[in-house]
């Protein structure tokens, strides 16, 4: 039991240093690699808490793809290598505004909110033993919550064509492999036998 | 205490173990090797000349259109994981279900492929 308990300590020390790290580095390419530890250390917590299928989607989706996409972010910005102190205190004012806010919304969470346990306990599946973490979501996620399901289809449907159209970009100039029109192609219509009168052109 | 932990406490040995022995190399040659640091030896050195530009050249945007659609698809196989298994309790409902999640994105990977997206000029 102890060892848990240190194991979480030990994991959140570690996401909370890397978080600072994330804002505080210099380089913006090792704050995303601050950035993949901290979700390391998120998913090393939910393994804790138990939620197993969480932690293992974290580290695919989080690390496998959002922060390739970060690296490929801040590789494409072009961004300089400005010292910390002079930006830190022109962002300080909206940062701290913002900082207080989701401080004062988590204390309101934590010391206003009560738990009903009538709505955990009426749930058709509940944390069994006999079924393991995934399965209780793929339970429930399919057909009780399918609004849902579809609508996180819907949503991803919409932001893989908000990328397309905002990014591809053909230049009409580039020539492009067209394979039906190189298969058609015989000889009767690329080669013409041409007369020509000794000192013309065509 | 969770009974799943104790399933996962080989990788945290090994993650121990990865700790440990790759702080014993970099701690090791830090410690033990001779070190002479120089100036010079740090600079840039291309064929006698002072670089010319920046390393650090921008990326082309269509890199970032391949993240992106990487991660779309990724996460609908991330939704698959859990249907596969519990396929045979959820039955035909949930079945339909996933036919349906499957339909729109694949209306997604039409329009993807018809305009060009993944091609590369």
């Amino acid at each position: 039991m102890i060892v848990v308990s240190l194991l979480f300590y030990l994991f959140s020390f570690i996401m909370i240093a890397s978080a600072f790290m994330v804002i505080l580095s210099r380089n913006p390419v090792h704050s995303v690699l601050f950035l993949i530890l901290c979700f390391f250390n998120s998913a090393g917590i939910f393994l804790i808490l138990g939620a197993e299928f969480l932690a293992f989607i974290l580290v695919i989706v989080y690390v496998g793809a959002v922060a390739v996409l970060f690296l490929f972010v801040v590789m494409m910005l072009d961004v300089e290598f400005k010292s910390i102190s002079s930006t830190v205190i022109s962002y300080l004012p909206i940062g701290l505004t913002i900082g207080v806010i989701v401080l004062a919304e988590l204390m309101l969470v934590l010391f206003t909110w009560k738990r009903d346990y009538s709505v955990t306990d009426n749930l058709s599946i509940t944390t069994d033993k006999q079924y393991s973490n995934t399965e209780i979501i793929g339970l429930v996620l399919y057909t009780d919550n399918i609004l849902f399901f579809q609508l996180a289809g819907l949503i991803l449907l919409a932001s893989m064509i908000g990328a397309i159209v905002l990014t591809v970009n053909h230049r009409p100039s580039a020539k492009r492999q067209d394979i039906n029109k190189q298969v058609e192609r015989d000889a009767e219509s690329s080669i013409k036998n041409i007369d020509m009168k000794p000192g013309s052109g065509i | 205490m969770n009974p799943i932990i104790l399933d996962y406490l080989p990788i945290l040995i090994f993650i121990g173990v990865a700790i440990v022995v790759s702080a014993a190399l970099m701690g090791s040659s830090f410690i033990l090797a001779k070190s002479n640091p120089d100036n010079e030896k740090l600079s840039t050195y291309e064929c006698g000349f002072e670089p010319f530009e920046n390393a650090r050249v921008k990326f082309d945007i269509r890199f970032y259109l391949v993240a992106i659609l990487f991660i779309i698809f990724d996460l609908e196989v991330a939704f698959l994981f859990p249907w596969a298994i519990t396929l045979g309790k959820i039955g035909v409902f949930g079945y339909i279900s996933m036919m349906i999640f499957l339909a729109v994105l694949t209306v997604g990977f039409v329009y993807e492929w018809k305009k060009g997206a993944l091609e590369w000029d």
